[in-house]
Protein backbone atom coordinates (compact mmCIF):
# COMPACT_ATOMS: atom_id res chain seq x y z
CA UNK A 1 0.00 0.00 0.00
CA UNK A 2 1.18 3.44 -0.75
CA UNK A 3 3.54 5.17 1.64
CA UNK A 4 1.96 7.49 3.99
CA UNK A 5 -1.45 5.45 3.73
CA UNK A 6 -3.35 5.85 7.00
CA UNK A 7 -4.22 1.95 7.94
CA UNK A 8 -6.04 2.28 11.53
CA UNK A 9 -9.02 0.53 10.81
CA UNK A 10 -7.36 -2.57 9.16
CA UNK A 11 -4.55 -2.25 11.59
CA UNK A 12 -7.22 -2.42 14.71
CA UNK A 13 -9.07 -5.50 12.84
CA UNK A 14 -6.11 -7.45 12.26
CA UNK A 15 -5.24 -6.74 16.17
CA UNK A 16 -8.48 -8.70 16.85
CA UNK A 17 -7.73 -11.21 14.43
CA UNK A 18 -4.70 -11.78 16.39
CA UNK A 19 -6.66 -12.67 19.41
CA UNK A 20 -5.56 -9.58 21.26
CA UNK A 21 -8.17 -9.14 24.72
CA UNK A 22 -8.44 -5.52 24.02
CA UNK A 23 -7.14 -3.18 21.29
CA UNK A 24 -6.45 0.26 22.67
CA UNK A 25 -4.97 3.34 21.60
CA UNK A 26 -1.71 4.94 22.82
CA UNK A 27 -3.11 7.98 21.86
CA UNK A 28 -5.00 8.43 24.55
CA UNK A 29 -2.09 7.88 26.98
CA UNK A 30 -0.48 10.67 25.06
CA UNK A 31 -3.22 12.73 25.66
CA UNK A 32 -2.49 12.05 29.42
CA UNK A 33 0.82 12.58 28.87
CA UNK A 34 0.25 16.14 27.79
CA UNK A 35 -2.03 16.88 30.53
CA UNK A 36 0.95 15.73 33.27
CA UNK A 37 3.75 17.48 30.98
CA UNK A 38 1.81 20.70 30.78
CA UNK A 39 0.85 20.86 34.16
CA UNK A 40 4.70 20.13 35.11
CA UNK A 41 5.47 22.82 32.60
CA UNK A 42 2.63 25.71 34.12
CA UNK A 43 4.71 24.82 37.23
CA UNK A 44 7.87 25.44 36.19
CA UNK A 45 6.86 28.58 34.42
CA UNK A 46 5.80 30.10 37.42
CA UNK A 47 8.20 29.35 39.89
CA UNK A 48 10.92 29.68 36.97
CA UNK A 49 12.46 26.76 38.38
CA UNK A 50 13.89 24.17 35.73
CA UNK A 51 13.39 25.66 32.29
CA UNK A 52 13.86 24.92 29.65
CA UNK A 53 11.89 21.92 29.92
CA UNK A 54 12.68 19.14 27.98
CA UNK A 55 10.14 16.65 26.47
CA UNK A 56 10.94 13.04 27.78
CA UNK A 57 9.12 10.74 25.60
CA UNK A 58 11.61 9.88 22.42
CA UNK A 59 13.60 6.74 24.71
CA UNK A 60 16.96 6.92 22.32
CA UNK A 61 16.64 10.85 23.20
CA UNK A 62 17.01 10.11 27.09
CA UNK A 63 19.74 7.17 26.71
CA UNK A 64 21.34 9.83 25.34
CA UNK A 65 21.19 12.54 27.72
CA UNK A 66 22.12 10.08 30.19
CA UNK A 67 25.05 9.22 28.57
CA UNK A 68 26.24 12.61 27.88
CA UNK A 69 24.59 15.67 29.59
CA UNK A 70 24.21 14.37 32.74
CA UNK A 71 24.37 17.88 35.10
CA UNK A 72 21.51 18.54 32.83
CA UNK A 73 18.98 15.86 33.50
CA UNK A 74 17.07 18.36 35.78
CA UNK A 75 15.56 19.92 32.38
CA UNK A 76 13.59 16.58 31.31
CA UNK A 77 10.15 16.15 31.94
CA UNK A 78 9.47 13.74 34.69
CA UNK A 79 6.81 12.41 32.45
CA UNK A 80 6.78 8.64 31.97
CA UNK A 81 6.17 8.19 27.85
CA UNK A 82 2.81 7.76 26.60
CA UNK A 83 2.75 3.97 26.53
CA UNK A 84 4.41 3.75 29.54
CA UNK A 85 1.82 5.72 31.28
CA UNK A 86 -0.81 4.40 29.66
CA UNK A 87 0.70 0.32 30.35
CA UNK A 88 0.44 1.73 34.08
CA UNK A 89 -2.95 3.06 33.92
CA UNK A 90 -4.38 -0.42 31.95
CA UNK A 91 -2.52 -2.39 35.22
CA UNK A 92 -4.25 -0.05 38.08
CA UNK A 93 -7.31 1.41 37.16
CA UNK A 94 -8.37 -0.42 34.05
CA UNK A 95 -7.72 -3.79 36.03
CA UNK A 96 -9.81 -2.65 38.57
CA UNK A 97 -12.39 -1.25 36.76
CA UNK A 98 -12.88 -4.37 35.11
CA UNK A 99 -12.48 -6.69 37.81
CA UNK A 100 -8.74 -8.06 36.32
CA UNK A 101 -6.20 -8.93 38.14
CA UNK A 102 -3.51 -6.85 37.00
CA UNK A 103 -0.72 -9.57 37.56
CA UNK A 104 -2.63 -11.42 34.54
CA UNK A 105 -2.85 -8.85 32.36
CA UNK A 106 0.25 -8.42 29.31
CA UNK A 107 0.43 -5.14 27.94
CA UNK A 108 2.00 -5.65 24.30
CA UNK A 109 2.96 -1.82 23.28
CA UNK A 110 3.66 -1.72 18.66
CA UNK A 111 5.80 1.53 18.29
CA UNK A 112 7.35 2.34 15.25
CA UNK A 113 10.58 2.41 17.52
CA UNK A 114 13.54 0.12 18.87
CA UNK A 115 14.49 2.52 21.79
CA UNK A 116 10.97 1.50 23.12
CA UNK A 117 12.48 -2.01 23.81
CA UNK A 118 14.71 -0.88 25.84
CA UNK A 119 12.73 1.48 27.48
CA UNK A 120 10.24 -1.40 28.43
CA UNK A 121 13.30 -2.93 30.49
CA UNK A 122 14.01 0.07 33.00
CA UNK A 123 13.32 -0.47 36.40
CA UNK A 124 12.12 2.81 37.33
CA UNK A 125 9.40 1.72 35.06
CA UNK A 126 6.93 -0.22 36.79
CA UNK A 127 4.72 -0.05 39.71
CA UNK A 128 4.61 -2.86 42.45
CA UNK A 129 6.89 -4.87 40.55
CA UNK A 130 4.79 -5.09 37.79
CA UNK A 131 6.58 -3.48 34.69
CA UNK A 132 4.19 -0.91 33.01
CA UNK A 133 4.75 -2.13 29.65
CA UNK A 134 5.51 -6.33 29.11
CA UNK A 135 6.90 -6.82 25.31
CA UNK A 136 7.68 -4.24 22.73
CA UNK A 137 7.09 -4.36 19.28
CA UNK A 138 8.16 -3.04 15.72
CA UNK A 139 5.56 -1.69 12.95
CA UNK A 140 7.63 -4.28 11.22
CA UNK A 141 7.20 -7.02 13.52
CA UNK A 142 3.28 -6.19 13.97
CA UNK A 143 3.55 -6.91 9.59
CA UNK A 144 4.84 -10.08 10.28
CA UNK A 145 2.41 -11.46 12.80
CA UNK A 146 -0.37 -10.88 10.37
CA UNK A 147 1.27 -12.85 7.50
CA UNK A 148 1.80 -14.91 10.10
CA UNK A 149 -1.32 -15.17 11.32
CA UNK A 150 -2.50 -15.54 7.63
CA UNK A 151 -4.88 -12.33 7.08
CA UNK A 152 -5.20 -10.67 4.04
CA UNK A 153 -4.42 -6.93 5.55
CA UNK A 154 -5.26 -4.95 2.26
CA UNK A 155 -8.64 -6.64 2.33
CA UNK A 156 -9.93 -6.22 5.62
CA UNK A 157 -12.98 -4.22 6.81
CA UNK A 158 -12.03 -1.25 9.16
CA UNK A 159 -12.78 -1.72 12.99
CA UNK A 160 -12.59 1.08 15.98
CA UNK A 161 -10.87 0.78 18.95
CA UNK A 162 -12.23 -0.51 22.09
CA UNK A 163 -13.85 1.34 24.47
CA UNK A 164 -13.79 2.67 26.98
CA UNK A 165 -9.82 3.52 26.65
CA UNK A 166 -9.85 3.63 22.82
CA UNK A 167 -11.11 7.27 22.76
CA UNK A 168 -8.02 9.95 21.68
CA UNK A 169 -8.04 12.99 19.99
CA UNK A 170 -6.07 15.04 17.23
CA UNK A 171 -3.27 16.16 19.59
CA UNK A 172 -2.24 12.30 20.67
CA UNK A 173 -2.46 11.38 16.80
CA UNK A 174 0.57 14.12 15.91
CA UNK A 175 3.17 13.05 18.24
CA UNK A 176 3.87 10.97 15.83
CA UNK A 177 5.89 13.17 14.02
CA UNK A 178 7.98 15.94 15.03
CA UNK A 179 6.47 19.00 16.51
CA UNK A 180 3.83 17.42 17.41
CA UNK A 181 4.12 16.90 21.01
CA UNK A 182 5.43 20.96 21.04
CA UNK A 183 2.31 21.38 19.48
CA UNK A 184 -0.38 19.02 21.69
CA UNK A 185 0.90 20.65 24.36
CA UNK A 186 0.80 24.17 23.29
CA UNK A 187 -2.94 23.77 22.75
CA UNK A 188 -3.65 22.17 26.29
CA UNK A 189 -1.29 25.11 27.99
CA UNK A 190 -2.57 28.14 26.11
CA UNK A 191 -6.29 26.90 27.16
CA UNK A 192 -4.95 26.05 30.72
CA UNK A 193 -3.26 29.71 31.56
CA UNK A 194 -5.65 31.84 29.64
CA UNK A 195 -9.10 30.34 30.52
CA UNK A 196 -9.97 30.95 26.57
CA UNK A 197 -10.27 28.50 23.95
CA UNK A 198 -7.82 29.10 21.01
CA UNK A 199 -9.15 30.44 18.05
CA UNK A 200 -6.68 28.53 15.70
CA UNK A 201 -5.29 25.25 17.13
CA UNK A 202 -2.47 24.66 14.36
CA UNK A 203 1.20 26.15 15.58
CA UNK A 204 2.49 25.94 12.00
CA UNK A 205 5.68 27.12 12.96
CA UNK A 206 6.81 23.95 14.69
CA UNK A 207 5.88 21.84 11.84
CA UNK A 208 8.06 20.58 8.75
CA UNK A 209 11.33 19.29 7.94
CA UNK A 210 13.61 21.87 9.50
CA UNK A 211 16.05 20.29 11.77
CA UNK A 212 15.69 22.91 14.71
CA UNK A 213 12.58 24.54 15.01
CA UNK A 214 11.89 28.05 16.66
CA UNK A 215 8.64 29.66 17.77
CA UNK A 216 7.64 32.09 19.98
CA UNK A 217 4.21 31.63 21.35
CA UNK A 218 2.15 34.62 23.02
CA UNK A 219 0.04 33.16 25.89
CA UNK A 220 -2.07 35.49 27.58
CA UNK A 221 0.19 38.20 28.44
CA UNK A 222 3.07 35.66 28.40
CA UNK A 223 5.39 34.86 25.58
CA UNK A 224 7.05 31.63 25.56
CA UNK A 225 9.87 30.64 23.38
CA UNK A 226 9.88 26.98 22.21
CA UNK A 227 12.59 24.72 20.36
CA UNK A 228 11.71 21.62 18.52
CA UNK A 229 14.70 19.49 17.26
CA UNK A 230 14.91 16.18 15.85
CA UNK A 231 17.46 14.00 14.91
CA UNK A 232 20.39 13.62 17.61
CA UNK A 233 22.86 15.69 15.33
CA UNK A 234 20.32 18.49 16.22
CA UNK A 235 19.79 17.50 20.08
CA UNK A 236 23.46 18.02 20.50
CA UNK A 237 23.22 21.56 18.82
CA UNK A 238 20.37 22.53 21.59
CA UNK A 239 22.24 20.63 24.61
CA UNK A 240 25.10 22.59 23.78
CA UNK A 241 23.33 25.93 24.34
CA UNK A 242 21.57 25.10 27.65
CA UNK A 243 24.89 23.44 28.39
CA UNK A 244 26.60 27.20 28.05
CA UNK A 245 23.55 29.09 29.26
CA UNK A 246 22.75 31.01 26.18
CA UNK A 247 19.36 28.88 25.88
CA UNK A 248 16.46 32.30 26.09
CA UNK A 249 13.26 29.75 25.77
CA UNK A 250 11.35 27.43 27.81
CA UNK A 251 10.09 24.66 26.33
CA UNK A 252 12.13 22.12 23.88
CA UNK A 253 10.89 19.08 22.32
CA UNK A 254 13.43 16.25 21.25
CA UNK A 255 12.92 13.18 19.31
CA UNK A 256 15.87 10.94 18.53
CA UNK A 257 15.26 10.46 14.97
CA UNK A 258 14.94 12.75 11.59
CA UNK A 259 11.23 13.37 11.47
CA UNK A 260 10.49 12.27 14.69
CA UNK A 261 8.96 8.38 15.00
CA UNK A 262 7.23 8.21 11.76
CA UNK A 263 10.90 7.70 10.97
CA UNK A 264 11.69 5.60 13.97
CA UNK A 265 13.82 2.83 13.77
CA UNK A 266 11.45 0.12 13.90
CA UNK A 267 9.34 1.69 11.05
CA UNK A 268 9.32 0.23 7.34
CA UNK A 269 12.34 -0.16 5.60
CA UNK A 270 12.46 2.01 2.57
CA UNK A 271 15.43 1.31 0.13
CA UNK A 272 17.81 3.62 -1.25
CA UNK A 273 15.80 4.07 -4.64
CA UNK A 274 13.12 5.00 -2.62
CA UNK A 275 14.79 7.36 -0.53
CA UNK A 276 16.01 9.01 -3.41
CA UNK A 277 12.50 9.85 -4.50
CA UNK A 278 9.93 10.09 -2.00
CA UNK A 279 10.22 11.99 0.62
CA UNK A 280 8.89 9.42 3.14
CA UNK A 281 8.60 11.50 6.43
CA UNK A 282 6.69 14.06 4.97
CA UNK A 283 3.86 11.92 3.53
CA UNK A 284 3.56 9.88 7.25
CA UNK A 285 3.66 13.09 8.74
CA UNK A 286 0.83 14.71 6.13
CA UNK A 287 -1.23 11.03 7.22
CA UNK A 288 -0.93 12.00 10.87
CA UNK A 289 -1.74 15.58 10.85
CA UNK A 290 -4.99 14.50 8.20
CA UNK A 291 -6.19 12.08 11.39
CA UNK A 292 -5.78 15.10 13.26
CA UNK A 293 -7.46 17.36 11.12
CA UNK A 294 -10.07 15.02 10.70
CA UNK A 295 -10.57 14.79 14.61
CA UNK A 296 -13.90 15.59 16.14
CA UNK A 297 -11.64 16.60 19.58
CA UNK A 298 -8.50 17.85 18.96
CA UNK A 299 -7.13 19.28 22.25
CA UNK A 300 -6.23 16.37 25.01
CA UNK A 301 -7.68 18.31 28.21
CA UNK A 302 -11.05 17.62 26.13
CA UNK A 303 -10.34 13.78 25.63
CA UNK A 304 -13.83 12.45 28.03
CA UNK A 305 -11.77 9.26 28.81
CA UNK A 306 -9.03 11.05 30.45
CA UNK A 307 -11.20 13.55 32.25
CA UNK A 308 -12.94 10.50 33.84
CA UNK A 309 -9.40 9.37 34.83
CA UNK A 310 -8.92 12.16 36.60
CA UNK A 311 -12.74 12.31 38.25
CA UNK A 312 -12.69 8.89 39.51
CA UNK A 313 -9.03 8.05 39.73
CA UNK A 314 -5.72 10.39 39.66
CA UNK A 315 -7.83 13.28 40.75
CA UNK A 316 -6.09 15.81 38.61
CA UNK A 317 -2.29 16.23 37.04
CA UNK A 318 0.50 16.55 38.96
CA UNK A 319 -1.35 14.43 42.33
CA UNK A 320 0.43 12.43 44.63
CA UNK A 321 -0.84 9.01 42.55
CA UNK A 322 -0.18 10.57 38.97
CA UNK A 323 3.18 10.89 39.98
CA UNK A 324 3.55 7.31 41.29
CA UNK A 325 2.05 6.30 38.51
CA UNK A 326 2.79 8.42 35.31
CA UNK A 327 6.57 10.03 36.60
CA UNK A 328 9.71 8.78 36.43
CA UNK A 329 13.43 9.64 37.31
CA UNK A 330 16.45 9.77 34.98
CA UNK A 331 20.10 8.31 36.31
CA UNK A 332 23.24 9.60 34.99
CA UNK A 333 25.28 6.73 32.78
CA UNK A 334 28.42 5.37 31.26
CA UNK A 335 28.78 5.73 28.12
CA UNK A 336 30.90 2.22 27.76
CA UNK A 337 30.56 -0.49 30.07
CA UNK A 338 33.89 -2.27 28.97
CA UNK B 1 20.40 33.79 -7.44
CA UNK B 2 22.46 33.91 -10.51
CA UNK B 3 20.80 31.77 -13.43
CA UNK B 4 21.53 27.99 -12.70
CA UNK B 5 23.58 26.41 -15.46
CA UNK B 6 22.78 23.31 -17.36
CA UNK B 7 24.75 20.94 -18.96
CA UNK B 8 23.59 18.72 -21.80
CA UNK B 9 24.43 14.80 -22.00
CA UNK B 10 23.45 11.45 -23.46
CA UNK B 11 22.19 9.41 -21.65
CA UNK B 12 21.54 5.67 -22.96
CA UNK B 13 21.20 7.41 -26.34
CA UNK B 14 18.64 10.27 -25.29
CA UNK B 15 19.37 13.78 -25.00
CA UNK B 16 19.41 15.35 -21.48
CA UNK B 17 19.38 18.62 -20.28
CA UNK B 18 20.40 18.71 -16.47
CA UNK B 19 21.47 21.03 -13.88
CA UNK B 20 24.65 22.02 -13.41
CA UNK B 21 25.96 20.13 -10.15
CA UNK B 22 23.85 16.68 -10.66
CA UNK B 23 25.24 13.26 -10.30
CA UNK B 24 25.15 11.07 -13.29
CA UNK B 25 23.31 9.06 -11.46
CA UNK B 26 20.61 11.66 -10.15
CA UNK B 27 21.19 12.64 -13.78
CA UNK B 28 19.89 9.11 -15.18
CA UNK B 29 17.23 8.95 -12.39
CA UNK B 30 15.58 12.64 -14.41
CA UNK B 31 15.15 10.71 -17.07
CA UNK B 32 13.84 7.11 -15.89
CA UNK B 33 17.30 5.13 -16.18
CA UNK B 34 17.70 3.46 -12.88
CA UNK B 35 21.99 2.79 -11.92
CA UNK B 36 21.68 0.02 -9.48
CA UNK B 37 23.30 1.14 -6.23
CA UNK B 38 24.62 -0.43 -2.62
CA UNK B 39 26.68 1.50 -0.45
CA UNK B 40 24.34 4.92 -1.47
CA UNK B 41 22.12 6.56 0.47
CA UNK B 42 21.08 9.72 -0.32
CA UNK B 43 22.57 12.63 1.80
CA UNK B 44 23.54 10.56 3.96
CA UNK B 45 26.39 7.89 2.15
CA UNK B 46 27.43 9.51 -1.04
CA UNK B 47 31.18 7.90 -1.40
CA UNK B 48 31.06 5.47 -3.95
CA UNK B 49 32.50 2.61 -2.34
CA UNK B 50 31.08 -0.25 -3.63
CA UNK B 51 31.39 0.54 -7.35
CA UNK B 52 28.05 -1.10 -8.30
CA UNK B 53 26.69 1.90 -9.53
CA UNK B 54 29.82 2.22 -12.67
CA UNK B 55 28.75 3.88 -15.82
CA UNK B 56 31.42 4.22 -18.88
CA UNK B 57 31.49 7.41 -20.41
CA UNK B 58 32.93 7.38 -24.19
CA UNK B 59 35.95 8.07 -24.49
CA UNK B 60 37.35 7.75 -20.57
CA UNK B 61 39.76 4.77 -19.22
CA UNK B 62 38.05 2.71 -16.83
CA UNK B 63 34.22 3.21 -15.14
CA UNK B 64 32.97 6.05 -13.40
CA UNK B 65 30.85 6.11 -10.46
CA UNK B 66 27.48 7.27 -11.09
CA UNK B 67 26.44 8.32 -7.42
CA UNK B 68 29.79 10.75 -6.92
CA UNK B 69 30.76 11.68 -10.60
CA UNK B 70 29.25 14.65 -11.48
CA UNK B 71 28.37 15.35 -14.81
CA UNK B 72 29.97 16.98 -17.54
CA UNK B 73 29.05 19.30 -20.76
CA UNK B 74 29.09 16.85 -24.16
CA UNK B 75 29.43 13.56 -21.47
CA UNK B 76 28.51 10.53 -23.76
CA UNK B 77 27.01 8.20 -21.04
CA UNK B 78 26.22 3.96 -21.10
CA UNK B 79 24.65 2.82 -17.91
CA UNK B 80 23.75 -0.92 -18.99
CA UNK B 81 26.34 -1.20 -22.03
CA UNK B 82 28.19 -5.40 -22.35
CA UNK B 83 30.84 -3.93 -20.39
CA UNK B 84 29.31 -2.22 -17.58
CA UNK B 85 26.96 -5.22 -16.79
CA UNK B 86 30.03 -7.69 -16.83
CA UNK B 87 31.69 -5.48 -14.26
CA UNK B 88 29.06 -5.23 -12.15
CA UNK B 89 28.33 -9.05 -12.23
CA UNK B 90 31.66 -9.23 -10.94
CA UNK B 91 31.46 -6.82 -8.23
CA UNK B 92 28.47 -8.46 -6.92
CA UNK B 93 29.99 -11.69 -7.19
CA UNK B 94 32.69 -10.72 -5.17
CA UNK B 95 30.16 -9.60 -2.49
CA UNK B 96 28.04 -12.36 -2.28
CA UNK B 97 31.63 -14.91 -2.27
CA UNK B 98 31.77 -13.23 1.66
CA UNK B 99 28.31 -12.82 2.32
CA UNK B 100 26.29 -15.26 4.44
CA UNK B 101 23.48 -16.34 2.06
CA UNK B 102 20.90 -17.52 4.60
CA UNK B 103 18.02 -15.86 2.46
CA UNK B 104 15.72 -18.36 4.18
CA UNK B 105 16.03 -17.15 6.98
CA UNK B 106 17.00 -13.69 7.13
CA UNK B 107 14.76 -11.27 8.48
CA UNK B 108 15.15 -9.00 5.14
CA UNK B 109 13.99 -11.35 2.84
CA UNK B 110 11.88 -10.16 0.11
CA UNK B 111 13.28 -6.53 1.09
CA UNK B 112 16.88 -6.68 0.55
CA UNK B 113 19.13 -4.32 -1.68
CA UNK B 114 21.49 -7.20 -2.33
CA UNK B 115 19.02 -9.89 -2.80
CA UNK B 116 16.99 -7.92 -5.77
CA UNK B 117 20.72 -7.18 -7.59
CA UNK B 118 21.33 -11.00 -7.44
CA UNK B 119 17.57 -11.73 -8.88
CA UNK B 120 18.33 -8.71 -11.48
CA UNK B 121 21.53 -9.66 -12.13
CA UNK B 122 20.59 -13.46 -12.72
CA UNK B 123 22.99 -14.74 -10.54
CA UNK B 124 22.80 -18.56 -10.53
CA UNK B 125 25.81 -19.78 -9.52
CA UNK B 126 29.16 -17.34 -7.27
CA UNK B 127 32.30 -18.30 -9.51
CA UNK B 128 34.21 -16.88 -6.85
CA UNK B 129 34.59 -19.23 -3.87
CA UNK B 130 37.13 -19.04 -0.92
CA UNK B 131 37.40 -17.72 2.90
CA UNK B 132 34.09 -16.67 4.85
CA UNK B 133 34.73 -14.68 7.54
CA UNK B 134 33.27 -15.83 10.57
CA UNK B 135 31.55 -13.87 12.84
CA UNK B 136 29.58 -13.98 16.33
CA UNK B 137 26.32 -12.30 16.61
CA UNK B 138 25.77 -9.68 18.69
CA UNK B 139 22.03 -9.90 20.36
CA UNK B 140 22.55 -8.54 23.84
CA UNK B 141 21.09 -5.27 23.18
CA UNK B 142 17.13 -5.24 23.40
CA UNK B 143 17.16 -3.58 20.67
CA UNK B 144 19.57 -3.98 18.04
CA UNK B 145 20.91 -7.41 16.55
CA UNK B 146 23.83 -7.17 14.35
CA UNK B 147 25.19 -9.80 12.14
CA UNK B 148 28.10 -9.12 10.67
CA UNK B 149 28.46 -12.30 8.73
CA UNK B 150 25.53 -10.63 6.24
CA UNK B 151 27.48 -7.21 5.88
CA UNK B 152 28.96 -5.95 2.27
CA UNK B 153 30.74 -2.89 4.14
CA UNK B 154 29.21 -0.08 2.48
CA UNK B 155 29.05 2.05 5.77
CA UNK B 156 25.51 3.47 5.22
CA UNK B 157 24.96 2.53 8.88
CA UNK B 158 27.92 3.93 10.15
CA UNK B 159 27.43 7.62 8.06
CA UNK B 160 24.31 7.27 9.81
CA UNK B 161 25.16 7.10 13.24
CA UNK B 162 28.54 9.13 13.00
CA UNK B 163 27.06 12.06 10.60
CA UNK B 164 22.93 12.23 11.29
CA UNK B 165 22.70 11.22 14.61
CA UNK B 166 26.42 12.41 15.80
CA UNK B 167 26.92 9.70 17.86
CA UNK B 168 29.56 7.17 16.27
CA UNK B 169 28.81 3.64 17.99
CA UNK B 170 30.10 2.00 15.06
CA UNK B 171 33.59 2.12 12.45
CA UNK B 172 34.94 0.32 10.67
CA UNK B 173 38.21 -2.05 11.65
CA UNK B 174 40.62 -3.24 10.47
CA UNK B 175 41.92 -3.59 6.83
CA UNK B 176 41.42 -5.71 3.46
CA UNK B 177 40.14 -8.91 4.27
CA UNK B 178 39.46 -8.41 7.82
CA UNK B 179 37.83 -5.41 7.62
CA UNK B 180 34.87 -5.22 9.93
CA UNK B 181 32.39 -2.58 11.28
CA UNK B 182 32.56 -3.03 14.89
CA UNK B 183 32.63 -0.99 18.06
CA UNK B 184 34.77 0.02 20.61
CA UNK B 185 36.92 -3.06 21.61
CA UNK B 186 34.52 -5.44 19.72
CA UNK B 187 31.62 -4.93 22.73
CA UNK B 188 28.37 -5.51 22.17
CA UNK B 189 25.85 -2.32 21.48
CA UNK B 190 24.75 -2.93 24.66
CA UNK B 191 27.73 -2.13 26.57
CA UNK B 192 28.87 1.17 24.52
CA UNK B 193 27.47 4.53 23.41
CA UNK B 194 24.42 3.24 21.28
CA UNK B 195 21.46 5.09 21.96
CA UNK B 196 18.67 2.16 20.19
CA UNK B 197 17.63 5.03 18.21
CA UNK B 198 18.05 2.09 15.61
CA UNK B 199 18.53 4.53 12.65
CA UNK B 200 21.08 2.13 11.34
CA UNK B 201 18.60 -0.33 10.80
CA UNK B 202 16.76 1.96 8.55
CA UNK B 203 20.05 2.39 6.66
CA UNK B 204 20.98 -1.11 6.08
CA UNK B 205 20.50 -2.83 2.83
CA UNK B 206 20.95 -6.14 3.68
CA UNK B 207 20.12 -8.19 7.28
CA UNK B 208 23.13 -7.24 8.76
CA UNK B 209 21.36 -4.95 10.96
CA UNK B 210 17.71 -5.72 12.51
CA UNK B 211 15.80 -5.12 15.46
CA UNK B 212 15.77 -8.13 18.05
CA UNK B 213 12.27 -9.90 17.79
CA UNK B 214 9.98 -10.41 20.36
CA UNK B 215 7.18 -11.75 18.25
CA UNK B 216 7.53 -14.76 19.58
CA UNK B 217 6.59 -13.71 23.14
CA UNK B 218 3.79 -12.00 22.10
CA UNK B 219 2.50 -15.42 20.63
CA UNK B 220 3.29 -17.12 23.45
CA UNK B 221 0.96 -14.48 25.76
CA UNK B 222 -1.45 -14.83 23.03
CA UNK B 223 -1.47 -18.59 24.00
CA UNK B 224 -1.41 -18.59 27.66
CA UNK B 225 -5.85 -18.45 28.92
CA UNK B 226 -4.32 -17.15 31.83
CA UNK B 227 -3.31 -14.20 30.51
CA UNK B 228 -5.42 -11.01 29.76
CA UNK B 229 -3.19 -9.52 26.50
CA UNK B 230 -4.06 -5.81 25.62
CA UNK B 231 -2.13 -4.17 22.89
CA UNK B 232 -1.81 -0.65 22.50
CA UNK B 233 -0.50 1.33 19.12
CA UNK B 234 1.72 4.32 18.64
CA UNK B 235 0.20 6.63 16.88
CA UNK B 236 2.86 6.72 13.82
CA UNK B 237 2.61 2.82 13.20
CA UNK B 238 -0.80 3.54 11.74
CA UNK B 239 0.43 5.43 8.69
CA UNK B 240 3.31 3.00 8.05
CA UNK B 241 2.17 -0.50 8.52
CA UNK B 242 0.15 -0.36 5.23
CA UNK B 243 3.59 -0.28 3.40
CA UNK B 244 4.15 -3.57 4.31
CA UNK B 245 1.54 -5.18 2.11
CA UNK B 246 0.77 -5.37 -1.42
CA UNK B 247 -2.32 -4.91 -3.45
CA UNK B 248 -3.06 -8.63 -4.38
CA UNK B 249 -2.61 -8.75 -8.75
CA UNK B 250 -6.81 -9.03 -8.58
CA UNK B 251 -6.97 -5.90 -7.38
CA UNK B 252 -6.65 -2.49 -9.50
CA UNK B 253 -4.25 -0.89 -7.29
CA UNK B 254 -3.94 2.66 -8.33
CA UNK B 255 -0.19 2.96 -7.12
CA UNK B 256 1.24 6.44 -7.39
CA UNK B 257 4.93 6.56 -8.55
CA UNK B 258 7.71 5.85 -6.58
CA UNK B 259 5.38 4.26 -4.09
CA UNK B 260 7.02 0.54 -4.03
CA UNK B 261 9.25 -0.67 -1.05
Amino acid sequence: MPIGTNVTGKMVTALKKLGFNKVFDTNTGADLTIMEEGNEFIERLSENKNLPMITSCSPGWVKYIEMNYTENLKHLSSCKSPHEMYGAILKTYYAEKNNINPNSICVVSVMPCVAKKYEANREELSNQGMKDVDIVITTRELARMIKQGNIEFVELEDSSFDEPMGEATGAGAIFGTTGGVMEAALRTVSEKLTGNSLEKIEFETVRGEEGIKRATVTIGEKEIKAVVAHGLANAQKIMEEIKSGKADYQFVEIMACPGGCVMGGGQPIKSSKTRMTVDVRKKRADALYTIDEKSVIRKSHENGVIKKLYDEFLEKPGSHKAHELLHTHYIAKEKYNI
Amino acid sequence: MAEENYINLTIDGTQVKTKEGMTILEAAKSVGIDIPTLCFLKDINEVGDCRMCIVEVEGRKGFATSCIQKVEEGMIIHTHSPAVLEARRVILDLILSNHHKDCLTCSRSGNCELQNLAIKFNVQNIEYTGKQSEHTIDDLSPSIVRDFNKCILCRRCIATCKNVQKIGAIDCMNRGFDSCISTVNNQSLRDVNCTNCGQCIEACPTGALREKDNTDEVWKALKDEKKYVIVQTAPAVRVALGEEFRYANRYKCNRKNGNGS
